[in-house]
């Protein structure tokens, strides 16, 4: 009973504001005291969808959203299973040092960082976009796999160990459907967090990189509230329909539940 | 341990070993206009500027970028980015020695230019070699020749040209003040329907700026001087007076303040002020057509005067394509170009080219050009401009009003 | 060379994540605490001294910690409660999605719509008023843009309890089904339960976690821009002015407050993590069906 209730709340907060964007991109001149616009009209996503680049962005954004989120889940996998299943010294520092990346505002490292990807070669190249999304993503998986680990424990690899299975074998049978929801949370959270970097994906791509973000957020200091909505919503629906191919994709991958061989 | 470091800086050195570094290296002031123009073809040219203006990018977009393809087969790309970003990436840029950015015209003006030029960032004296800027700009005039007190030398264009206006809901607000006197009185019988931004935003130190320049007796003793500290901590004084006296009648009784003018707009919009300004004596007009604001929003300008600005298009030195910045630089202060920009379906911002330059067919297109409802006609804009002084002064509204203000309980 | 490897076989999954993220991250760190300490006269701790004595600082300081706390704390408790409450539920894709939903928004697209909504003259008051619950928006109370910051914490907590949410959900997937019925017949009530069978569990990712938001409020700029006051701003906005600054005189000044904030949060993560893994190690390793 409570849980219905909860849901329901839960249901309508979220939903609120959702509905909110959509109505707000709908609607021309929506005066205090009323409960919908006086005027609509659909100049909002006239603007969004005339935008000349708005395709080429997207792609941008899914191409290096995706190369980054593959990259994290290998960081994170190998990282996380080292943090959990081993133990050694100076494990405390390297964690700390781990999770510096989110503790550390970017505006203090911006710098550093362009000077690093200038000096590599890579900056105004997508390659250089992509390892910098790589820092503000990389702790997050690292833990999220360090704790699906934690809760996994080495019984079970031990036990495959003892019977003579390889490792990669191991990693596939006993460690990959078990982390099918960590994956899953993680393709949505990098994903998310990807697509919402600005102004150093801006800096380090130069222009030869075109995101969703730099269409975007310039308009975030306008009081044009209707293209706002409208973009934050097309902007939303990115990581919904990236989440939908990949559970099409772990769907096929996972073992145990391939209808065919 | 250590072979993994000499690994890695093995790689690291033969990453930067891979940087790209083509591009002719043509020097422009070598080369006939025609000859710069030649080069340009077939190339690509990339403009930086700040993307928040649906109405300013389908100008460059619809307007600008085809023309340039049509006339000169230049690729013109805009890329959207905020002028401080673009600052620091040239910053960083030169810091590492990257001789070769992407950066090829950037829209700067004021600190920033001065920034940049101190800083070296910029590439030129490129504008006498425009004809356009020699043909139809007043190079003479201080508004070209010196940018918030700082000497443009030929590093940046001029672009486009604005003033400081006031804009008020005529339903609620019938008759605009004509002085900071009346403005005073209106705020006392119209308790928290105006305020302004903080002066960290270019506005909100507009304002300060109008402010300052009656404060002192007017602009021209800011003028001679130049920047003096001294002269202005005296002579403020009763600036900061009038900023207390009205506190307790602004918007949440002055306990806090609009960070930028958007939030003031923001305000402005739902109608919780009646007033709100702005550099652009035409930007309402937009506004109202989409529906942000008030049907009958005006504009008004006070008996003291309007702060003139212009602002100019420079370029970076790492820009891979000079010759080509400077051609697509060249279309862009074109009388036509100018016209398409004046007109209120793009940018509707003032031409800043001189009229007693343009051809009398010209001068009539720009004279019948329809501003809208809430601009104020330019003759009067025209006689009640005034100039911007040293930038050091925005700077110093910066700091001195957290003190005198904001702290001031 | 393969021995040692071998041996010390967490040093070669660690080194991707050495090689590209962290080596740049501290790189740029090891700049920056550079650059709070050189002046134009060279090095100087001069930044250092003027952020000291600066009484924005100080108010920033408490404005912001204060605002982080509470949104962290918040967001913990009415996180673990929902997980709690509704895991069962959550663990079906359809209603996981939905807790989910706030994620899909960049931080500053929530903290507009906050404004959308608890603005005096936003979508809730608008609603009041067309019932005529209050006469004039000046009526609706004052949420946003003042120096409870309460505005900021809405928004913070509001998308944040998510991400809480989607840290708890896996150790409540794998926790032990029996343990409370076994709690209960022993005479335990719903806290006994709680403690003693999912609080060892859930303590290291609740601080953890908890520990990210914090920081990440602190050092979060875009939503306490939009919806903070004018004094005290919190200390993100407070360096981002400092860092912009016209002729970036207060760069060194922006630089020393970062440094300052990064070194403090690292000493409390790094006591916390030493403190809590041995015994996370210890039930790891009794963990597994």
């Amino acid at each position: 009973m409570v849980k219905k209730f909860v849901l329901v709340l839960l249901s309508i907060l979220i939903l609120i504001p959702v509905l909110l964007l959509i109505v707000q991109s709908l609607s021309k001149r929506w005066n205090y005291g009323h409960l919908l616009p006086k005027e609509w009209s659909l100049r909002a996503w006239d603007v969004l969808l005339s935008e000349q680049r708005l395709t080429e962005a997207i792609g941008w954004s899914y191409l290096i959203g995706i190369l980054v989120i593959i990259l994290n889940i290998f960081i994170g996998v190998l990282a996380g299973k080292a943090l959990a299943h081993e133990n050694f010294k100076g494990k405390s520092m390297i964690e700390t040092m781990l999770i510096l990346p989110i503790i550390i505002p970017s505006l203090a490292v911006a710098m550093g960082v362009h000077f690093t990807m200038i000096r590599w070669g890579i900056a105004d190249h997508w390659l250089g976009v992509v390892v910098v999304h790589l820092i503000p993503t990389v702790p997050y998986s690292i833990k999220m796999f360090r704790n699906a680990f934690d809760q996994i424990g080495l019984k079970q690899e031990e036990q495959a160990n003892s019977l003579g299975a390889s490792k990669l074998y191991i990693f596939y049978s006993i460690y990959f459907p078990q982390l099918i929801q960590t994956i899953r949370a993680v393709v949505f959270l990098i994903f998310v967090i990807s697509l919402s970097q600005y102004a150093l994906t801006a800096i380090i791509g130069g222009g030869n990189v075109l995101t969703l973000a730099m269409i975007y957020f310039p308009y975030f200091s306008t009081v044009d509230d209707a293209v706002m909505s409208s973009f934050s919503l097309l902007f939303a629906t990115l990581p919904v329909i990236l989440f939908l191919l990949c559970e099409f994709v772990l769907r096929l991958m996972n073992p145990y539940k391939r209808k065919f061989r | 341990m250590k072979k993994l470091l000499s690994i890695l800086l093995l790689f690291s050195l033969f990453l930067s070993a891979c940087q790209s570094n083509q591009g002719e290296n043509i020097d422009p002031f070598e080369l006939s206009w025609d000859e710069i123009v030649e080069k340009t073809n077939g190339t690509t040219v990339r403009m930086f500027m700040w993307s928040g203006d649906e109405g300013i990018n389908r100008y460059m977009d619809e307007w600008i970028s085809p023309k340039l393809k049509e006339k000169y087969n230049i690729t013109f790309e805009r890329i959207p980015m905020d002028t401080q970003d673009i600052l620091q990436k040239l910053l960083t840029e030169k810091k590492a020695g990257k001789k070769e950015g992407t950066i090829d015209i950037v829209w700067i003006n004021g600190e920033n230019f001065k920034n940049a030029k101190e800083n070296e960032l910029l590439f030129g004296p490129f504008t006498e070699k425009l004809p356009h800027f020699n043909e139809f700009v007043d190079t003479r005039s201080l508004n070209i020749q010196y940018d918030f007190g700082t000497k443009t030398d030929g590093y940046e264009a001029p672009w486009g040209k604005v003033q400081f206006v006031f804009l008020y809901n005529e339903d609620k607000v019938p008759n605009p003040p004509r002085s900071f006197e009346e403005l005073k009185e209106w705020m006392m019988d119209n308790p928290g329907k105006f305020t302004y931004p903080e002066p960290n935003d270019f506005t909100g130190n507009a304002f300060l700026r109008h402010l300052l320049y009656e404060s002192v007796g007017g602009v021209q003793a800011l003028l001679d001087r130049g920047f003096d500290e001294n002269f202005v901590n005296k002579n403020a004084q009763s600036m900061w007076d009038y900023l207390n006296e009205i506190k307790p009648h602004l918007w949440r009784e002055g306990k806090t303040y609009p960070s930028s003018l958007t939030e003031l707009d923001r305000l402005y919009s739902k109608e919780e002020v009646w007033m709100t300004m702005g550099y652009n004596e035409a930007r309402a007009e937009s506004l109202i057509k989409e529906g942000t604001f008030p049907e009958n929003t005006k504009s008004f300008i006070l008996d003291s005067g309007s702060i003139g600005n212009t602002h100019f298009l420079s370029i970076p030195n790492n820009s891979p394509n000079k010759v080509g910045a400077m051609v697509a630089i060249n279309f862009l202060l074109s009388p036509d170009a100018q016209l398409a920009k004046l007109k209120p379906n793009y940018w509707g911002e003032n031409s800043v080219l001189d009229p007693d330059r343009l051809t009398e067919e010209m001068k009539e297109k720009f004279k019948q050009v329809d501003r809208g409802q809430s601009v104020i006609p330019a003759e009067i804009l025209k006689e009640n401009m005034m100039p911007e002084v040293n930038s050091e002064y925005v700077n110093w509204l910066k700091e001195k009003w957290h003190e005198e203000v904001v702290q001031e309980k | 060379m393969k021995k040692w490897f071998k041996k010390n076989k967490w040093m070669a999954y660690l080194m991707p994540s050495f090689l590209f993220p962290l080596s740049i991250t501290i790189y740029g760190l090891i700049m920056a605490i550079k650059e709070s300490m050189t002046d134009n006269t060279g090095f100087s701790l001069q930044a250092y001294r003027a952020l000291f004595y600066d009484h924005a600082f100080w108010a920033s300081y408490l404005y912001s910690v204060r605002i982080s706390t509470i949104s962290t704390v918040l967001s913990l408790i009415i996180g673990i409660l929902i997980t709690r409450l509704l895991y069962q539920k959550l663990l079906k894709t359809e209603w996981k999605l939905l807790v989910w939903v706030p994620m899909i928004f960049p931080h500053f697209v929530w903290g507009y719509m906050v404004v959308l909504l608890l603005s005096q003259t936003g979508f809730i008051s608008s609603i009041f008023n067309h019932f005529e619950w209050i006469q004039d928006f000046s009526q609706f109370p004052i949420l946003l843009y003042e120096p409870f910051g309460i505005g900021i914490i809405v928004t913070y907590v509001w998308k944040e309890i998510p991400f809480v949410v989607l840290m708890l959900l896996p150790v409540y997937a794998q926790m032990n089904q029996q343990m409370p019925l076994v709690v209960k017949t022993l005479g335990g009530n719903e806290w006994n339960v709680f403690k003693t069978t999912e609080w060892p569990w859930v303590a290291p990712v609740l601080f953890e976690t908890g520990i990210i938001i914090f920081a990440f409020i602190l050092s979060a700029y875009e939503v306490p821009a939009l919806l903070g006051t004018t004094y005290p701003k919190m200390l993100s906005v407070l360096s981002y002015e400092w860092f912009f600054y016209a002729d970036f005189r207060y760069r060194p000044k922006a630089f020393a407050l970062m440094v300052v904030v990064t070194m403090t949060i690292m000493t409390f993560v790094l006591i916390f993590f030493h403190m809590v893994n041995q015994k996370r190690y210890r039930m790891m390793k009794g963990n597994g069906r």
